[in-house]
């Protein structure tokens, strides 16, 4: 009975401060959010998206190296004693980042601060083990990949639209060329302090911090990796495939994802807030049409992705979307625009909710959260107004559009057949 | 003393200074007269890889090493239906018969023994 009322006092002083606050120890930043939640996770995230990869499938490859041996473990020791422990390993890959998480209960952080920090400061790289268990599971995403147009068409459109950097794909070639010395050498490029950022939940700020201190004492201290500053190109592309038919009409820009951008992607968001309903978006009475809008730190692609089962009805359905979206950026009423930004904040609200939402949202910067989220929110729309929304529009349909055709190329529409 | 590669008393010779001064020139009279230099083998071709840990260390050889190693087989067989060795400049030089194979060998074990270990671990909790 004590024991229950000490933890409740004490969650209730954890809720008072559940922001957020990043600190530098020993050259890596770190950031932890304590909601008093039941189990906790560490994350450590590396700037080695592919964005950063000398060579195409690079960075997949050492995501998929994650939690091999190191100079402390094996491979099955790794998976082993987490296993005892009762924990969850995962990698994840961006186009920016590099995650590498460990879910665990509270009390077990030292040992996977020290699982995640040892492959980051001692991972062995071993050929046998990139040929016996990397390189299957590389061709398998990759051929996973192939097999879903939605994906192969987002893959091509940032190929268009932001050509090297952000355009480089997330998977490796078919015929992939990448060997161990290649990982090996982005891996000591990328795995250096100024480079990693960790981020915790449901772990207080000073035990993490004194955990990854230690965990990265030996690490080497470089300067991060930095690519050119992206440009938007745009183009049009024809793949031909099976599967569903699929058009990505996409707009690009380079700079720092803008407010108005993502108000107006909330906007036309065909995601319906209740069940069984359509929603207000402008597009939710055309089939099979979804929004993408992808925030990069240094450019944003928006685009429609439209599915359909032929070629005819994509092109309708497609043909009617572009109209919608010019109308709808143009004279946006003053109520669905209030709408619309809710609509934005909300997600961008209940996004950092989530673990993965979380880490995306603090992790690129290690001290975004520094205040409350709210006000961060606030800030950011609080200058869209219906001018500055058509504004934006008019300038993304200016500049060329990024058009991907998947399916049967023969039969979908061109760009210019839908009036962009 | 009984590795993955069996029994073995080098590992004790070698940690003595006297003995392995004296046993190394008779290891090494033994592995000339053994012949298999003058067939193109390297010591590690000769090792019996019928079973599952030498197959998985032979996957783990480089493709040169597995290219060189067929091609010593190869070349020992037709030496072997010539009932002849090699012509001498063919040999195989002492400095050439390095182990390449059993590194590769001894990894494998070390994963079936580690992988023994986390199979059969009692775990006590504190």
């Amino acid at each position: 009975m004590l024991a229950t009322r000490t933890s409740t006092a004490r969650s209730v002083q954890r809720l008072a401060r559940s922001f957020a606050t990043a600190t530098d120890s020993a050259g890596v930043k770190v950031a932890a959010v304590d909601n008093n939640q039941p189990t906790a996770s560490v994350t450590v995230l590396v700037k080695a998206g592919t964005r950063f990869q000398p060579k195409v499938g690079v960075a997949n490859a050492l995501k998929n190296f994650a939690f091999k041996s190191t100079s402390k473990r094996t491979t099955i020791g790794t998976v082993r004693e987490s296993e005892l422990y009762g924990g969850v390993l995962s990698s994840s890959l961006g186009r920016e980042h590099l995650a590498l998480t460990a879910e665990f209960l509270p009390a077990d952080a030292p040992f996977f601060v020290d699982l995640l920090t040892s492959y980051v400061t001692s991972a062995k790289f071993t050929r046998h083990e990139f040929e016996e268990y990397v390189t299957p599971l590389v061709h398998a995403e990759t051929e996973a990949a192939i097999q879903d147009p939605a994906t192969r068409a987002i893959n091509a459109a940032h190929a268009l639209a932001f050509r090297s950097g952000l355009g480089q794909p997330l998977f490796a070639s078919e015929h992939s060329s990448v060997s161990v010395e290649d990982v090996k050498a982005f891996a000591s490029q990328a795995f250096s302090k100024g480079n990693v950022a960790v981020v915790g939940t449901g772990i207080d700020q000073a035990t993490l911090a004194s955990l990854v201190e230690k965990g990265f004492a030996s690490a080497a201290a470089s300067s991060p990796l930095s690519s050119p500053a992206t440009q938007y190109f745009g183009g049009e592309t024809r793949i031909d495939a099976h599967g569903a038919q699929t058009v990505f009409i996409g707009f690009g820009s380079a700079g720092a994802p803008s407010s108005e951008l993502s108000a107006l992607a909330a906007h036309l968001s065909t995601n319906s807030s209740v069940k069984w309903s359509q929603g207000l978006s402008p597009l939710a009475s055309i089939p099979g049409v979804q929004t993408v809008y992808l925030p990069y730190s240094d450019a944003s692609l928006f685009g429609l992705l439209v599915q359909g089962p032929t070629a005819a009805a994509v092109k309708e359905s497609a043909k009617a979307a572009v109209a919608a979206l010019k109308s709808a950026s143009q004279n946006i009423q003053a109520d669905s625009l209030q709408a619309a930004i809710a609509k934005a904040k909300f997600s961008a609200a209940s996004a950092v909710e989530t673990r993965e939402g979380l880490v995306a949202a603090i992790g690129p910067k290690a001290n975004i959260f520094s205040t409350d989220l709210k006000h961060k929110l606030n800030v950011f729309y609080k200058k869209v107004d219906a001018a500055g929304l058509s504004k934006a529009a008019s300038s993304l349909f200016a500049a060329k559009p990024t058009y991907v055709v998947v399916g049967d190329a023969a039969a979908l529409p061109y760009a210019d057949e839908l009036g962009l | 003393m009984f590795g993955p590669m069996g029994a073995s008393l080098a590992p004790y010779i070698q940690s003595s200074k006297t003995l392995s001064r004296w046993v190394t020139p008779i290891a090494t009279w033994y592995a000339n007269a053994a012949g298999y230099r003058k067939y193109g083998f390297k010591y590690d071709d000769l090792l019996v890889e019928e079973n599952e840990p030498v197959q998985r260390a032979l996957k783990r050889l480089t493709n040169a090493e597995q290219y060189d190693r067929a091609y010593r087989l190869k070349r020992a067989s037709q030496a072997s239906v010539l009932h002849h060795p090699l012509p001498k400049e063919q040999w195989i030089t002492p400095a050439e018969d390095v182990r390449y194979l059993k590194p590769h060998v001894e990894s494998v074990h070390r994963e079936e023994v580690e992988r023994a270990k986390w199979d059969n671990l009692v775990v006590e909790r504190k």
